[in-house]
């Protein structure tokens, strides 16, 4: 009353110190009511600080109090509130003669979503009592997913566990509960689990790919996973140095293709292994060095060793597209040079790719000669090109010239050096006539 | 002659109409110096010599952060590459620097073994970058040294590598995320966002599509929800994230644009290009920094390739002359032009002749006949003309052994736009393919399926076809093949579609200026809008989705607008609403960036990239193969 008779005599007077111990004084006089018994004089109370007393108060579960001097005095919420209603409901679950529901309501309502307080701490205080359903019903309104799993796995409540670690996001978390699983469950079991929840299960194919490939067979084999069955194997016939395993392991994927109605992979794996057969042939009786090739890698290289009837009768038996066959032939006889063979060749029959192939590779080989044997024999549309590959300037002009087309026309005119006046000059009056039309 | 110097008055000026009011870039340099300050912490927590043993795909990120000699510096005494053989190191304190790759962990536990076996003692700490998971640990653990080791987080999310583009450096992101459906980068990626949220934010307003964006924008929001916020004047307003599964076409196309050329052919790393003798012109091969520093390089970064030429050579002539300057000049004239001039000069005439001379080795390549008939391909299969010739086109490159990554990504291509191929084709194609280059690549041909680049044409198969049968698949109730019939509904890719509804390929018929380019088009020489930087542009335009919810039903979902907690405040600083972050999640390339600086210019805003790595088509598809070689 003094103090504050005094105040009004001073104008530059902070009030802050006043309006503090005012209110302090207050909660003081509301501890020392009959119900709550706390006589505390204001010396008392400094000394014994406000967290005491509101522990003191929580100790005595005066919580509703506790928490009314907390607001009252305006502590920050984790420091205050939120400290009280921890206690409050870890007390709460202790309850016995309420039911699961009742405190689990009446937990979520109190602390809502107040700062600092961890629904997981009062689940594990709840699980400590011997309720577990009561724990799982509160770790449901716990925000944070990976503070869930841990007491989760504690109950033994795995199958929660892994599908609360897949909705944190937090990969580390899935691979946790995985790895508990593998030890806990057995296989088949582990396997099922894993098959409801995708995530969880590329994750371990990943780490299996890396760490277990015998696991992720009997993964894919759980799963009726032909497909992937099947890849497995092709998979580990390439780390396979024998052939004879590696054959088996193929013949495994062809089986398990044929199981998942892939007739085409299949087919090519049977194909492949119909190759390396023939390959192993070829490398006993030649010394070819071709087993691993893919088919085109082992005729072109047939071809390079000279051993025609081989390459053809790979081209005949694997039923080898008629183009690829005479790009792959033309390449290697020119690259060898032998320029009869290609000649024979290229009269053997009508060429699939036709002729302005043959005049281009012999020019990338730099046969100018053996590049004009082939040009009369280009179809009409390709001819101009045919006469600019070989540099032949005269005979392209009168190809375009003769086939009246402004593109044509322009592609040899681009070519023309302006010096060559008078094939610039017939050029250009062609074009133009071609433009009239 | 008189067509050169035609061409050279026509010079357009290369910065465009630009709008001069674009804010300035946030200065990224911090992400670096964090970066170096929390690695030396980490070294010095191993007190005494050392020798460092560093991840071969780390070897260039680090260099970018810390020196050797800052190395040497602290303590560490040799440096290493980590090539999964035996060591020969003679330190008794080893320190591993590497990613979380099993791989890796398996053999520093074979280097510890077999130390363990020779009676050696050694103190061994692995510094995992940027995080540890849990993985690392149980394999730790089953090896049986997981008592000998120490290890540590190196949180090395961001390495910027030009004032607009920032890159996490995870290449295997965009396979483990997208292939294997490992989630594990996520987090990495949430929490990259949380670094420039806490650095450079809060930003006001956050988009995106996709899966993946919408699990690390929700990471990102855990972590800022743990930690404090403090308020902060924001430098970057919006982020954008988009996952790569979005826009397979845009990655898949040849680059034209120069920047994105240089990297198809020679190879960026790191933002840093290595150049072969027959560029230099000499018999050396040449280490050269392609970012902003480089003047040359910064005005033709993101010119289409016909123009660069030309420029180049107006450049070659100004050089000239200034060079000529110097005739008539007094001594002391002289003086200064030699102090203050000739070194810029000089600088500038090196890096000149270094990009005419890695013109001069594109050109060679890339204006020969074959070049022109691969882009015509590529463009008929975007507007959806002569398809059938561009199918005997593919057929002709895998016959002719062209290149096997080439040919994939044909066909790829071939089988997004056009929805998958007919089954004929698909098994025909498939076959040839397979006697070229190999029956291994079968698993190859698996991926792409399973990613939905490349597949079949189901007949007939309409949308409510795929409904219905989705329908019987819940009463199932058999989780993984509902999951799989969810993902080939999803894995149409209804290029078409889209881009009649957001005009992606221009009409042929009107003649496209490249050197004055009307939209981000120009990218591909005129031919097509990127998808991804098409989205990107309507959405900023329409502050959210509304008015594109075909498009995101086309895409399949998954998208997001939401608006941060300051709104308020947000208007108040202008010039950061006008700064838009893009987060690419699985990679981009050079050509969107191009085309995103395009669309700042335009927009009076500027664009920072942020991408788990930068991509392009032959790295997309060599990230998919699983022939073993």
């Amino acid at each position: 009353m003094a103090a504050s008779f005094g105040k009004c005599f001073l104008t530059d007077f902070s009030p802050d110190a006043f309006v503090s111990t005012c209110r302090e004084l207050r909660v003081l006089n509301a501890v020392r009511e009959r119900g709550v018994g706390l006589p505390l004089t204001h010396t008392q109370f400094k000394q014994l600080t406000l967290q005491v007393l509101i522990d003191r108060l929580v100790y005595r579960q005066f919580y509703p109090l506790a928490i009314e001097v907390c607001r009252y005095l305006k502590i920050p919420d984790y420091q205050g509130v939120s400290r009280v209603l921890k206690h409050w409901a870890s007390c709460k679950v202790q309850q016995k003669d309420l039911s699961d529901e009742a405190i689990a309501r009446a937990v979520c309502v109190k602390v809502g979503d107040s700062p600092g307080v961890s629904y997981s701490d009062i689940a594990a205080k709840a699980y400590e009592c011997g309720r577990t359903e009561l724990a799982i019903k509160l770790l449901d309104s716990e925000a944070r997913s990976g503070e869930q799993v841990p007491l989760l796995l504690k109950m033994k409540k795995s199958q929660l566990a892994l599908s609360k670690a897949v909705e944190s996001g937090d990969t580390d978390l899935v691979y946790t509960v995985v790895t508990y699983l593998k030890n806990e469950m057995n296989r088949g079991d582990f396997f099922m689990t894993l098959r409801n929840q995708p995530v969880a299960l590329s994750l371990y194919r990943q780490f299996c790919k890396l760490q277990e490939q015998e696991t992720l067979k009997d993964l894919y084999n759980q799963d009726d996973d032909h497909q992937e069955l099947a890849n497995y194997y092709v998979t580990a016939s390439y780390r396979e140095k024998r052939l004879d395993s590696r054959l088996s392991l193929l013949q495994s994927a062809v089986d398990e293709y044929n199981k998942a109605k892939n007739e085409f992979s299949a087919k090519a794996t049977e194909e492949e292994m119909r190759l390396l057969r023939i390959q192993r042939k070829l490398d006993e009786e030649k010394g070819a060095g071709l087993l691993g090739l893919s088919l085109q890698a082992t005729i072109e290289a047939l071809l390079a060793l000279g051993l025609h009837k081989q390459a053809e009768q790979l081209y005949r038996d694997f039923r080898v597209p008629d183009k690829r066959f005479w790009w792959l032939k033309l390449k290697s006889l020119a690259e060898k040079e032998e320029w009869e063979e290609l000649e024979k060749f290229s009269k053997s029959k009508k060429s699939p790719i036709g002729y302005l192939a043959f005049v281009e590779v012999c020019m990338k080989s730099n046969n100018k000669h053996e590049a004009k044997k082939y040009v009369s024999k280009v179809t009409p549309e390709q001819r101009v090109k045919a006469h600019l590959a070989v540099g032949d300037l005269e005979g392209a002009a009168d190809a375009a010239i003769e086939r009246k087309s402004d593109s044509e026309l322009a592609a040899v005119l681009a070519k023309c050096p302006a010096s060559d006046r008078q094939l610039v000059d017939r050029l250009n009056r062609a074009a133009a006539t071609a433009a009239k039309k | 002659m008189t067509e050169k110097l035609r061409q050279l008055r026509k010079q357009p000026n290369m910065a465009h109409s630009a709008r001069t009011d674009c804010p300035e870039l946030p200065d990224f340099f911090l992400l670096k110096r964090l970066a170096r300050d929390q690695l030396i912490y980490l070294l010095e927590q191993l007190p005494g010599k050392k020798d460092l043993f560093i991840e071969a795909d780390l070897m260039s990120p680090l260099d970018r952060i810390a020196n050797v000699s800052t190395l040497k510096q602290h303590e560490v005494d040799k440096l290493y590459k980590v090539e999964y053989k035996p060591i020969v190191s003679t330190s008794d304190q080893l320190c591993f620097l590497i990613r979380p790759r099993i791989q890796t962990v398996k053999w520093i536990c074979d280097v510890a073994n077999a130390d363990k076996a020779a009676g050696r003692f050694r103190r061994y700490k692995i510094i995992f970058t940027p995080q540890k998971f849990y993985a690392c640990d149980a394999v730790l653990e089953e090896q049986g040294i997981i008592g000998d080791v120490t290890t540590d987080e190196w949180s090395f999310y961001l390495l910027p590598l030009d004032d607009d583009i920032i890159s996490l450096e995870l290449p295997e992101f965009f396979r483990d995320n997208f292939l294997a459906g490992d989630q594990r980068w996520v987090r990495t990626a949430g929490s990259a966002l949380h670094l420039l949220h806490s650095l450079y934010g809060p930003f006001s307003k956050v988009y995106g599509i996709g899966r993946c964006s919408k699990m690390a924008y929700e990471s990102w929001r855990e972590q800022v929800e743990e930690g404090e916020q403090k308020a902060r004047q924001a430098e970057i307003g919006k982020v954008f994230l988009i996952d790569r599964d979005v826009d397979f076409v845009t990655p898949l196309c040849s680059q034209v644009v120069y920047e994105g050329l240089v990297d198809d052919i020679f190879k960026i790393k790191c933002a840093c290009v290595e150049f072969g003798p027959d560029v230099t012109s000499s018999d050396k091969s040449i280490k050269v920094m392609l970012n902003s520093q480089d003047r040359v390089f910064n005005e033709i970064r993101n010119e289409h390739f016909s123009n660069v030429f030309g420029f180049l050579s107006q450049k070659a002539r100004n050089l000239q002359t200034s060079y000529d300057k110097r005739r008539g000049m007094d001594i002391k004239q002289m003086k200064t032009f030699v102090s203050e001039e000739l070194k810029g000069l000089k600088q500038e005439h090196r890096l000149l002749s270094l990009h005419i001379g890695a013109c001069e080795s594109i050109m060679k390549k890339k204006t020969k006949q074959d070049f022109q008939e691969l882009l015509k391909t590529e463009h008929s299969l975007l507007e959806g003309f002569e398809i059938r010739e561009s199918i005997s086109y593919i057929e002709e490159h895998i016959n002719r052994q062209v290149s096997m990554i080439e040919s994939l990504r044909l066909l790829c291509l071939l089988s997004i736009t056009e929805n998958g191929l007919l089954p004929k084709d698909y098994r025909s194609l498939k076959a040839q393919y397979l006697q070229s280059y190999g029956v291994d690549h079968l698993l190859t041909f698996a991926n792409l399926r399973q990613l939905g680049l490349l597949v079949e044409q189901q007949p007939g198969e309409t949308l409510t076809v795929m409904e219905s049968k989705v329908g019987k698949l819940v009463n199932d109730r058999t989780a993984g093949k509902l999951s799989d019939a969810f993902s080939s509904l999803a894995k149409k890719s209804n290029f078409r579609a889209l881009s009649r509804k957001l005009n992606l390929v221009p009409k042929s018929d009107e003649e496209y200026d490249l050197r004055v380019p009307r939209d981000m088009a120009y990218i591909f020489s005129g031919a097509y809008v990127p998808l991804s930087c098409k989205l990107i542009e309507q959405v900023l335009e329409r502050d959210g989705w509304t008015g594109l919810e075909e498009v995101t039903r086309l895409l399949n979902g998954h998208e997001f607008a939401v608006t941060g907690s300051t709104g308020a405040d947000s208007k108040a600083k202008n010039d950061a609403q006008r700064i838009i972050l893009v987060m690419f999640l699985g990679g981009c390339t050079f050509s969107e960036i191009s085309a995103l600086r395009f669309l700042g210019r335009e927009r009076g805003c500027k664009f920072i990239v942020v991408t788990t790595a930068i991509t392009n088509s032959s790295r997309l598809i060599e990230a998919l193969l699983d022939n073993i070689v």
